[in-house]
């Protein structure tokens, strides 16, 4: 039995404001990049379209987002390598001290990330290393590694692991093994993994704050211009990257439909 | 067979710990032979199987393939191959790709590959259409198959069996049995199979090796261990039994030991004497006894108040209650119907031939 028509009207209106809820501010964000005039004002009178070109322009929004892309794809490599045989350590072998590590990889996800960012840079000094964006790829992967490795992990559980035996009795090699039973079969995990790995750096600020040094990425810009000095590529770029990590899963969608009806086809082929 | 073994065990011992799985275990397994271990859970017939196929470590003692020490090499260097219970088909694979893994690993040809997976698809009655076909879109017993069908690619000197028919429904594990059957007969490939289903390993098997505890009890053909069980474990293991506590008498024949059993005779059908004073089980299936009409006699008689009935199928089974506290069982074809009514005093009996005497330390400290 269904719920009843009252109840049905309730559902309706509080999934409504959630929405509304989720979704209103950023609209106005959008409104707000689409204005022309210099100050954010609303109602928005006049519609212009002339800070995305602006942006686009700009010698230092590019600068902005290749730092972004940059440490955001290296985070994501290399989450998924770590992850992966973290992964495999975490959920499939049973070895000595696999429970600590169970225990000690959950550690950084826990940990405030204004903490961790501020930890990391105090031991940058102490290490006489200068704070650029390659010491934020290794404070983004402090926290994300451990999160990619969770991901992939519980991939991991739902792994039969005589699959891994019949292929070692059939005469297959550990290398072997993991090219051709462990990897695709955890491959759905990597990827998740990956997408997570991309989005939670791409728009990571406590750690990039802290450890980006005289770098700056594009939510660090976002921060200081709206502290410092509001101008209207505040918006436009809040937007910009809410569309880059929307076509990235719109993406991983794409790539995943085309595997799916490449083997239905090969399927019906045969 | 000793000389023509495929297989030698010789005081092969596992141990987890403190635990022993495995207490010096020895067998020969003939070449082309269907032998079948079987043994309720916890009896380390997994233990011993995963020993053989090389994914656990031997503690101590030896395996011989042939002749040749193997109990070193690794499993994935080791001419066998098991088929799992889990089946563990590769999900990610198709039929024909599965079929074709233990090939693509030796090396062979995509070409020849694929040949050898058409015919295998034939040898197990599966359509050739299946090549391409995910493993998820097969049924039960086409996985079954499909699982065979690897195994046999990888053409292994033994194969080995974990239960893999356990998972399914009875009329398919039936079939499936008969199928095993055949295709050891027609591959002339040593099979060996564990299962703890005794009714599977007396259809399917040559030998049947009885394990409890990490040691095997008996190894014989199921007749012989049905009729002749070594001991009360196997006896119970086999199916309804009946067991009598006896001792041997001053005059070479049979006294019961707590009265539950009139001794007519000497009972010396038996074959075997036993000692003045030695204690002994007398056992005897439900299908040999009977019941007596008033004024008939046999070699062995109990009474006792009858129970009830259960209906088997094509057999009937009965109950009855001695005054010594024994449950006696007995079977009758279904023409053969016994019509009594509970609570009713019957007398029951068998004769010395079709007894069978087990003498082993009873209720002993194993």
């Amino acid at each position: 039995m269904g719920p009843s028509r009252s109840t049905r009207i309730v559902l309706l209106i509080y999934g409504l404001v959630v929405i509304a809820f989720l979704y209103l501010p950023l609209v106005s964000v959008g409104f707000a990049s689409v204005s022309r005039a210099r100050y954010l004002t609303f109602p928005i009178r006049a519609y212009s379209t002339k800070w995305y070109g602006k942006a686009l322009e700009s010698g230092s929004v590019q600068d902005l987002i290749a730092t972004s892309l940059k440490v955001a794809l290296i985070v994501t490599a290399v989450s998924m390598v770590v992850g992966f045989f973290g992964a495999l350590a975490f959920a499939r072998y049973r070895w000595r001290y696999r429970t600590l590590f169970q225990k000690l990889i959950l550690l950084p996800i826990f940990f405030p990330q204004m903490v961790l960012g501020l930890s990391l840079l105090i031991w940058f000094n102490a290490l006489g290393i200068i704070p650029t964006w390659k010491t934020a790829v290794v404070a983004h992967l402090v926290w994300i590694a451990p999160i990619a490795t969770l991901i992939i992990a519980i991939r991991a559980y739902s792994f039969d692991p005589a699959l891994e035996e019949a292929a070692r009795d059939m005469g297959a090699s550990t290398a072997t093994i993991l090219r051709e039973i462990t990897l695709p079969l955890l491959m759905p995990g990597i990827v998740s993994a990956g997408l997570f790995a991309f989005l939670l750096s791409w728009g990571n600020f406590p750690l990039s704050l802290f450890t980006t040094g005289a770098d700056s990425t594009l939510p660090e810009w976002l921060y200081a211009k709206m502290v410092s000095g509001y101008s209207p590529l505040v918006p436009t770029l809040g937007v910009l990257s809410v569309a880059g990590s929307f076509l990235l899963i719109m993406l991983a969608f794409a790539i995943a439909w085309m595997i799916r009806s490449i083997r239905t086809s090969r399927e019906l082929q045969n | 067979m000793s000389s023509d073994a495929i297989l030698r065990l010789r005081r092969l011992v596992k141990k987890f710990g403190a635990f022993t799985a495995l207490h010096g275990i020895d067998l020969d397994i003939a070449e082309g032979e269907f032998l079948t271990i079987v043994g309720p859970s916890g009896s380390g017939k997994s233990t011993l199987i995963r020993l053989l196929v090389g994914m656990e470590e031997v503690t101590e003692g030896t395996i011989e393939l042939r002749g040749r020490r193997i109990e070193q090499t690794p499993a994935n260097e080791r001419p066998t191959c098991m088929v799992f219970q889990s089946l563990a088909l590769f999900p990610h694979m198709t039929v024909g790709q599965n079929i074709e893994f233990p090939l693509k690993i030796r090396g062979v040809s995509p070409a020849d590959r694929r040949r050898r997976a058409m015919e295998l698809l034939d040898m197990l009655r599966l359509p050739q259409d299946y090549y391409g076909k995910g493993v998820a879109q097969c049924s039960g017993g086409e996985r079954q198959r499909v699982a065979l069908a690897r195994a046999l690619a990888f053409d292994p000197e033994i194969l080995f069996f974990d239960e893999p028919l356990s998972a399914l429904d009875y009329r398919l594990r039936k079939t499936l049995e008969k199928e095993l059957k055949d295709l050891h007969a027609r591959t002339g490939k040593t099979f060996v199979y564990i299962t703890h289903s005794l009714e599977e390993a007396m259809v399917m098997s040559d030998r049947i090796a009885i394990m409890r505890d990490g040691r095997f009890e008996q190894i014989a053909i199921a007749d012989e261990i049905y009729s002749r069980p070594v001991s009360r474990f196997v006896a119970e293991f086999m199916g309804e039994v009946n067991l009598f506590d006896v001792t041997g008498a001053e005059n070479g024949g049979l006294i019961s030991a707590d009265g539950a059993l009139y001794v007519n005779g000497n009972a010396s059908g038996m074959g075997v004497q036993l000692a003045a004073g030695e204690a002994a089980t007398l056992m005897v299936r439900p299908e040999f006894m009977r019941f007596l009409p008033p004024g008939e006699t046999a070699d062995f008689v109990a009474s006792g108040i009858f129970h009830g009935e259960y209906e088997l199928g094509s057999r009937i089974q009965y109950e009855v209650n001695t005054a010594s506290g024994y449950t006696l069982t007995i079977e009758k074809l279904r023409e053969d119907r016994f019509s009594g009514t509970p609570g009713e005093k019957v007398t029951l009996g068998f004769d010395a031939e079709a007894a069978h005497l087990i003498r082993e330390a009873r209720d002993g400290a194993r």
